[in-house]
């Protein structure tokens, strides 16, 4: 047999099955039946990204497999495996979506199933950073439970993204191996079909992030295979339908890793006999490149960790800010006054603490550098969270004089102490702002009057004096903005215009974090946008950006404006952290932030409005926006501004509550303002909206009409 | 990317229409009248059942007459013909190896020659058992080429790079008697079997015929090939662009046409002098562009990038184009028809070469001791004749486009070392495209060689067989005139890649290249062996056993009779688009197209009908792959 009868073997069994799993389910259920897969706004997303078409019933889902049937051609060329592996594919999604009939949970822990588009948003940043620098798919079980449980390890500690499918889920669980979604280490379903899951994270991307419209099969493989940096670890024994579904992960770009003699294929299927080197081996057949910085601590260091959770139980020690005085501070000094890589420990260390006791605890780094400023001070310092986060066994919240850390029984088994956090913020610090960072020292306070002292005497007016400087950083105070295409990895098109009042649609960048970057990396993703000459200041619109940003999207878009969401709107790259959209009946707009999981009063929820924009395309009426630029005077200041919103989670409203209100208070004298948007609690729909709005006196309804 | 498109071959022969008309204003000639001055041509001729090589003849066979004067058949003279011909383009293309191994000789530090791949000078050197520990490269060079020179004459034994072949193919020569001895007895050799009274058998005639291809492939083209790469760098890819748009009208034109490198070179270094640019601008021009025609173009673009102003068929264009200052030639496959029509025109022809004398051309004898001065009068000729263009007959046809060339063997294994992982394959050789053609992404290849002949439609047949071949997951190495037609035409562009099927398409999107591979020049179809050499030693296949064979659709030289000879001898199935001149015996043809399968297990097929040629290689192809059962 060749590898390609190999295929169509595995793709007929597939299909086989999927006939007669749709047959049975129309014989029992009717072909009206109605089937969907949860929190998507791309139907069944594979089907739909192929074909353009989506599926809301069973006898749909029969037509769809006709369809299906046509890629099943049975000639001796690749192009037929690849379509025969791409109908692999859909069948294994027709499989899996059954199961999901009449809103059934059908995976348990630690199993996920289907995965919704919010997480594939919040997977967008750190991808195109190189946080997560790649996607593993991991599929069968390992020769041992050990020999399993390593790779993904191997996998986790170098950030990449794990997803589990099939007997590796069972040898993790026999290890007492901690998987999840916080650790990146996702356990997708034993079933080989649960595979179609992770493919369908990558189909959404390129529908997300790259614009690619349903129905281009081969803009979409282009995509998944130049921009998604996934591949594939399959272990043996393969069968012809791990193989058939082999050949659709090869059609997409994503490489195939086994230790199963078979026939190789270069840069796609390749044999490894040794499982210990599937992890080398399969970054060098995806071209990823691991992003080293070493770090002198005794425990693991990866973004994958960032997420992960420690329980009082597993704490060895926890500093409180909420409770003793702790913080976290920048500072630039003279190159004179730095000794580079000194760490002084002042106080005493955790293996003088008692067991599960709250501590104080500060640290203060201090940099020099010829082109350091001090308005970099908060950019380094809003990193510290992520970079402690990545350590091992520590977690860490908050941020200034609010934080709070927790190191684990088990790293601080394994040797760590407090010199180990200024170990970490010194190799990050230098290494990530290496342009403007020439010397790095760390001083670490566990006294607690130290600490006292210090965060009153230098602390807390160093962050008033910093709050003072951002309440003069407005748009109108500064010169330029700046650009941002760091997703342009992912979202070809899409240019952010970061101003003072209106951060990177992320929230991950700011107007600091933007000169930062771009005094880091003149040539980089953030560049120098000037904004001398003014179109149209009621709307924001300049000739400058909009130069700049027809030269950054390539041509693709023409003119933006900075405070219109009707008139010629930003785009997005589809990573935004909320979006909003017009809500026509009460003349206001409604907020949703992505882990909003639930309706909007616009008759949509998050994946549905976010599904709207994204990929570089301008939508006007919805944008894509930051949690910060919420309480911004500047957020959609051409339609009126705060006043506009009318409705948002309630989670999210606790959150910006205290800024929005100042604002609504400075720009119109109202005053808890955030009182009279609606939420969830108080309506889903349009009507009762209106009905609570008209009760608080919102300003929305007497305002111009939007449209 | 987005705005990647094929050249048509109308387009290129509505701009050859163009020139034409230039070319009646000036009352210039054009191989396109000539043609038809030559229709129909001799019958006896074409094939090849006219025989001249004693005075009792003229004779000629028909049916009445079924033998010449000396008793000798058709199939006897058609043989004889055919051995012939052989004879004339092996000793071409040795005797152009020849001239490559006598510029090594001459190398020195300070000198216009060098070494500029000292690396691969020392592979050679070892692979031939000489001594290179200590000894300066220079030394070693003379003494490499004393040796090389020394294989046109050696007095007993085979040709060394015979030893490149895997141990299969050469138990075949030696079973068949077809390991080529000395380079030039063999073509001796040839021309004593077809003297008269000697052989009339066609069995004898076609096996010489054989190994005379073989002393070239595997002798003197191997010689050329590996000693231009020792003295001007061994190809690695590099971006040029090719057809007529190339040429700079603001510029000194300079067009190298012909096939030694050693003057090239030295053309291509004179140009690029600041000194030369200065007094280029100060006649009024704003740079030199040289740019080149036919094989030594090959030579100069995989070396150096230099443009590819044409093929075999368009040489006289670049004149017509009335923007050429000179139309440098060394040897081969140059029209005479260059000299009056440059006089048509203020071009100055510029033969160079004792080889290759012509009327109605300016002959600046270059040689390898003076090459330097020379280069530098030419280039200085050309210059000087800017001011002599007359302004109201330029057209230079808006027409080029981009390709990537310059894999050499070397090259290629590099390219493949790319796709290979470290962690799993070993680095350095053709495994990876063997994995590929295993399991079927791509079916196979075809080498495309060859020149332009007036019988076919120029270039169609080139482009058209490589088209249908990429869609169908078939890779296309190229040489020679072959290779500029698929660079004139868009296929030596990487974008080329949305023209393939499914598998040849990603083959060229991971190792990023395109989908037509461009080898280089006809002596470097050298280069074509090594590969299926190095292919069979990889795969552990014989090389006639690998889905792989050779095509020449359009040739017209002896030199290209020589290379089938040596591609069939060296096992590879060849199809040719015109008929090599023996369809004047029914029992040479059996031979050629099937006999010879007996003695080297591959041979010909002949077939003018250029879309029935393609279906019979991808044919070829898959039953090859049954028969090894992938």
């Amino acid at each position: 047999m060749t590898l390609f009868d190999v295929v169509f073997s595995g793709n007929d069994a597939v299909y086989g099955l999927t006939e007669k799993a749709i047959d049975d389910a129309i014989a029992a259920n009717g072909a009206d039946k109605a089937i969907a897969f949860p929190d998507t706004a791309y139907s069944l997303p594979c089907y739909y990204a192929v074909t353009g078409t989506k599926i809301a019933n069973l006898g749909d889902l029969k037509t769809a497999l006709g369809v299906v049937k046509s890629l099943m051609t049975r000639e001796q060329k690749l192009n037929d495996a690849f379509m025969s592996g791409v109908a692999t594919a859909l069948c294994a999604e027709f499989i899996e979506v059954l199961k999901y009939m009449d809103g059934a949970a059908p995976y348990e822990a630690p199993c996920y199933g289907h995965l919704g588009d919010a997480i594939i948003r919040e997977l967008g940043v750190p991808l195109v950073t190189g946080d997560i620098p790649g996607v593993a798919v991991i599929l069968g079980s390992a020769p041992t439970a050990q020999e399993g449980v390593d790779l993904v390890k191997s996998y986790q500690a170098q950030g990449i993204l794990v997803t589990l499918v099939g007997g590796i889920i069972d040898q993790c669980e026999e290890l007492g191996y901690k998987t999840g979604a916080n650790v990146r280490v996702i356990p997708l379903g034993k079933d080989v079909t649960s595979v179609i899951h992770v493919v369908s994270v990558a189909v959404r991307a390129a529908l997300i992030f790259g614009n690619i419209q349903p129905g281009d099969a081969a803009g979409l493989m282009k995509y998944t295979m130049e921009r998604v940096p996934a591949f594939v670890n399959a272990f043996a024994p393969l069968n012809e339908v791990i193989v058939a579904c082999g050949a659709g992960a090869i059609a997409l770009g994503f490489p195939v890793i086994t230790n199963e003699d078979t026939f190789k294929v270069p840069k796609s299927l390749i044999v490894q006999p040794d499982v210990s080197k599937f992890n080398p081996t399969s970054l060098e057949a995806r071209d990823i490149k691991i992003k080293i910085t070493h770090i002198d601590i005794p425990v693991a260091f990866a973004s994958a960790f960032e997420g992960e959770i420690i329980r009082r139980g597993d704490m060895q020690v926890e500093f409180d800010g909420s409770r003793v005085d702790c913080f976290e501070l920048v500072q630039t000094k003279e190159a004179a006054e730095i000794e580079d890589h000194k760490i002084e420990v002042i106080g005493p260390d955790i293996d003088e603490m008692p067991e599960g006791s709250k501590q104080s605890i500060a640290y203060v780094v201090e940099v020099a550098g010829k082109s350091m400023q001090s308005d970099f001070e908060s950019v380094f310092e809003r990193k510290f969270h992520s970079y402690l986060n990545c350590v091992e066994g520590m977690m860490h919240t908050g941020q200034r004089d609010m934080i709070r850390i927790r190191v684990s029984k088990d790293t601080f088994n394994a040797g760590f102490r407090v010199k180990h956090i200024g170990e970490v913020l010194y190799a990050k610090v230098k290494s990530e702002f290496a342009a403007v960072v020439d010397k790095c020292q760390v001083k670490i306070y566990t006294d607690a009057a130290e600490c006292t002292k210090l965060r009153h005497e230098l602390a807390i007016p160093a962050y008033d004096k910093r709050d003072e400087r951002l309440t003069t950083l407005t748009d109108e105070g500064v010169d330029v903005y700046y650009s941002c295409i760091m997703c342009q990895a992912f979202s070809p098109s899409h240019v952010c215009v970061v101003t003072p009042e209106r951060l990177g649609l992320c929230g991950a960048v700011s107007w600091l974090d933007a000169k930062a970057t771009n005094e880091l990396d003149p040539q980089g993703p953030c560049q120098i946008i000037t904004k001398e000459r003014v179109i149209d200041e009621r709307i924001g619109e300049y000739e400058d950006v909009n130069e700049a940003v027809r030269k950054f999207s390539q041509g693709a878009l023409e003119d933006v404006s900075l405070y219109s969401i009707i008139e010629k709107p930003m785009t997005s790259c589809g990573c935004f952290e909320c979006i909003c959209g017009i809500e026509p009946l009460s003349n206001g707009v409604c907020i949703a932030n992505r882990e909003y999981a639930g309706m909007t009063p616009i008759g949509m929820t998050f994946p549905e409005l976010a599904s709207m924009t994204g990929g570089g395309v301008q939508t006007p009426g919805f944008m894509g926006h930051g949690k910060h630029f919420i309480a911004s005077k500047k957020f959609m200041k051409a339609e009126g501004g705060i006043e506009r919103i009318v409705w948002m989670p309630k989670d999210l409203k606790d959150q910006v509550r205290d800024r929005l209100n100042a604002t609504a208070k400075e720009l119109y004298g109202i005053d808890n303002f955030c009182d009279m948007i609606g939420d969830e609690t108080v309506a889903e729909d349009p009507e009762t909206l209106l009905a609570f709005l008209e009760e608080k006196g919102h300003p929305a309804l007497s305002m111009e009409p939007m449209m | 990317m987005g705005d990647f498109k094929l050249t048509p071959i109308e387009e290129m022969e509505a701009a050859t229409a163009r020139l034409l008309e230039t070319g009646k204003k000036v009352g210039a000639d054009g191989w396109q009248y000539r043609v038809k001055n030559q229709t129909p041509h001799c019958k006896f001729g074409e094939t090849g059942i006219c025989c001249r090589i004693c005075s009792m003849g003229p004779c000629r066979i028909t049916p009445k007459a079924p033998r010449g004067i000396c008793g000798c058949d058709a199939h006897g003279i058609v043989a004889r013909n055919y051995l012939k011909f052989t004879a004339g383009g092996s000793a071409t293309h040795s005797d152009h190896g020849r001239e490559i191994c006598k510029t090594l000789y001459h190398t020195a530090p300070d000198g216009a020659y060098k070494v500029k791949d000292p690396e691969k000078l020392i592979r050679i050197a070892k692979e031939w058992g000489v001594e290179t520990e200590g000894k300066d490269i220079y030394d070693l060079a003379h003494e490499m080429a004393v040796l090389a020179l020394g294989e046109y004459g050696k007095v007993f034994g085979h040709q060394n790079f015979l030893k490149r072949a895997p141990q299969h193919t050469q138990d075949i020569w030696e079973r068949e008697e077809i390991a080529p001895r000395a380079i030039d007895r063999e073509v001796s050799c040839s021309l004593h079997m077809t003297h008269m009274g000697c052989s009339s058998k066609p069995e004898a005639l076609i096996r010489q015929s054989l190994r005379s291809g073989l002393s070239d492939g595997w002798g003197g083209s191997m010689a050329g090939t590996e000693f231009s790469d020792v003295l001007f760098g061994t190809p690695k890819p590099v971006d040029t662009e090719a057809n007529l748009g190339v040429m700079v009208a603001e510029n000194v034109n300079i067009v190298v046409h012909g096939h030694d490198p050693s003057l090239s070179e030295m053309i291509c270094e004179y140009a690029d002098d600041p000194e030369m640019i200065a007094y280029a601008k100060s006649k009024g021009a704003k740079g030199i562009t040289v740019s080149g025609v036919c094989c030594t173009s090959n030579e100069v673009a995989m070396r150096r990038g230099i443009p590819m102003a044409g093929n075999f068929l368009q040489q006289e264009n670049v004149v017509l184009t009335g923007a050429c200052e000179a139309i440098v030639v060394d040897v081969q496959c140059i029209f005479p028809a260059l000299g009056p029509l440059s006089k048509c025109f203020h071009t100055k022809f510029i033969t160079t070469s004792p080889i290759a004398q012509m009327p109605d051309s300016d002959y600046i004898r270059f040689d390898v001791g003076t090459a330097a001065e020379k280069a530098k009068e030419i280039v200085k000729t050309a210059i000087d004749n800017f001011e002599n263009r007359k302004p109201d007959l330029v057209y230079i046809p808006d027409m080029k486009q981009k390709a990537t060339v310059g894999y050499s063997v070397e090259a290629i294994v590099k390219t493949l070392d790319g796709v290979a992982n470290s962690y799993v394959d070993e680095m350095g050789t053709t495994k990876p495209l063997i994995e590929c053609i295993t399991s079927g992404v791509l079916r196979g290849a075809v080498a495309m060689v060859g020149c332009n002949n007036p019988k076919i439609r120029p270039d169609y047949a080139h482009i058209e067989l490589m088209k249908k071949l990429i869609a169908n997951d078939i890779i296309v190495v190229a040489s020679g005139c072959s290779a500029q037609a698929a660079a004139k035409a868009g296929l030596m562009d990487k974008a080329a890649k949305d023209l393939c099927g499914a598998g040849l398409k990603r083959v060229c999107e991971l190792a990023d290249i395109p989908p037509v591979l461009h080898m280089g020049s006809c002596v470097d179809i050298s280069r074509m062996m090594v590969l299926v050499a190095e292919l069979a030693k990889d795969s552990g296949l014989n090389i006639s056993q690998l889905p792989v064979v050779g095509c020449a659709p359009e040739w017209m030289s002896e030199k290209a009779v020589s290379i089938g000879n040596y591609v069939v001898a060296t096992g590879l199935d060849t199809f040719l688009g015109v008929d090599p001149y023996v369809s004047g015996s029914d029992q040479v043809a059996a031979l050629l197209t099937d006999g010879i399968r007996d003695w080297v297990e591959a041979a010909y097929t002949v077939e003018t009908d250029i879309e029935k040629l393609v279906d019979l290689m991808i044919e070829r192809i898959e039953e090859k792959r049954k028969a090894i059962g992938i």
